[in-house]
């Protein structure tokens, strides 16, 4: 192609056009801080971190359990809450292994891999954390239910009802509540994870199809 | 308290020989961002992160290559996967904006044009097709540019024949 050759010529001659930078400006560089895709999605993964870790600080179930008198059950929680810990330190490992990992110079299609890998093991994270919540609050419910003396109006209107009315009506707030809540969480995940990676999935996609 | 201190002029060094490594080769940081910024901000913007990401990985860099081919990949890397920045805002490529590649003398009013219309053309691909072409204008064989972006030689070969035909088809609707 004769233009694109022309072209070539022209770009190997390597005048000098550009602006060129100082040793000072590029020192300067140095300590300015990287806007990269992988910092801001390591940002929000401790952001989420500490949200989650927080929601468990101030939920605190030991009272509650104790307000119930179901005190038998205590050891239950903390062996739960035991292995809670376990998995959240094993997704902190991922994390970091995963960072480690990224390196520019590696070849552009692996790079994009383990940074689409990268925010997986995030969504993985935040999966098991809004299940975990949903677990708890259905295990709470169950517990109010069975424990707390205030509901012996409803199991009584519950026991003696020919229709499920009462029953149907309590199932259905807590099916919508969790839907709502879950689904809101999803929106916002998709929306953040959306717009941050949407350029690096288009161009994934197109060194994909080149090499179909 | 004295290897602190041994460590503190090294990392120093290691600083100071990045920087003039840098400085000589800031034309080809220069073409990525052109090639893949629409304005003196984005382009400036987009230097700047190539730099951290190319500090951040010097440490690695052991000399076995040129220092202008490790700045290839991981600048190409940084404008194609990293960098966040929209460049969706349609590129009005001034004529203005390409002078540098008529200032040679050696070149024919025609020929003047011919070179521009292409760069603009260029310009009009997407992230990836620019960054083939960028390594063909580099003068980078096919192992080089499939090595670079992860895919197979042919396929690389394959699709540079396709960018051409593109290009054609942009310069001759």
């Amino acid at each position: 192609m004769k233009e694109l050759d022309l072209l070539k010529k022209a770009w190997q001659k390597d005048i000098h056009p550009f602006e060129q930078v100082t040793e000072f400006d590029i020192y300067k560089m140095l300590h300015n801080k990287s806007s990269s895709v992988v910092r801001w999605i390591l940002i929000i993964s401790i952001i989420e971190f500490l949200f989650w870790t927080l929601t468990s600080v101030l939920f605190n179930t030991d009272d509650y359990m104790h307000k119930l008198h179901a005190e038998n059950l205590i050891i239950y929680f903390k062996v739960a809450n035991g292995i809670n810990y376990v998995v959240i330190l094993w997704f902190i490992f991922c994390f970091y292994k995963n960072y480690i990992k990224i390196s520019t110079t590696e070849a552009t299609k692996q790079l994009m891999k383990n940074i689409i890998k990268t925010r997986k093991t995030v969504q993985f994270y935040v999966w098991y954390n809004l299940s975990m919540i949903t677990l708890s609050f259905f295990t709470g419910l169950v517990m109010a239910y069975a424990y707390n003396p205030k509901m012996e109006g409803i199991k009584y209107k519950i026991a003696h009802e020919s229709n499920h009315q009462t029953l149907l009506i309590i199932v259905g707030i807590v099916i919508v509540a969790s839907v709502v809540f879950v689904g809101l969480f999803w929106l916002f995940y998709r929306l953040l994870y959306g717009i941050l990676l949407s350029k690096l999935k288009t161009n994934y996609k197109e060194l994909k199809k080149i090499d179909l | 308290m004295k290897s602190l201190s041994t460590n503190k002029t090294m990392s120093e060094q290691l600083e100071k020989l990045f920087v003039q490594q840098l400085k000589e080769n800031q034309n080809i940081i220069h073409k990525i961002c052109r090639l893949y910024t629409n304005g003196e901000d984005a382009h400036n913007d987009l230097f700047q992160e190539i730099t951290i990401q190319l500090w951040k990985a010097f440490p690695k860099f052991r000399g076995e290559s040129k220092f202008s081919t490790w700045a290839y990949r991981v600048a190409l890397n940084t404008a194609i996967t990293l960098y966040r920045k929209s460049t969706r805002i349609v590129a009005i490529v001034t004529y203005e904006g390409q002078k540098h590649f008529l200032s040679q003398e050696d070149y024919n009013h025609e020929e003047e044009d011919q070179i521009n219309m292409m760069y603009q053309a260029v310009q009009q691909l997407n992230d990836i097709e620019k960054a083939l072409v960028f390594l063909y204008l580099e003068d980078k064989d096919y192992s080089e540019i499939s090595e670079t972006l992860g895919i197979s030689e042919v396929n690389a070969r394959v699709k540079m024949n396709r960018i051409k035909s593109k290009l054609k088809k942009i310069l001759n609707p």
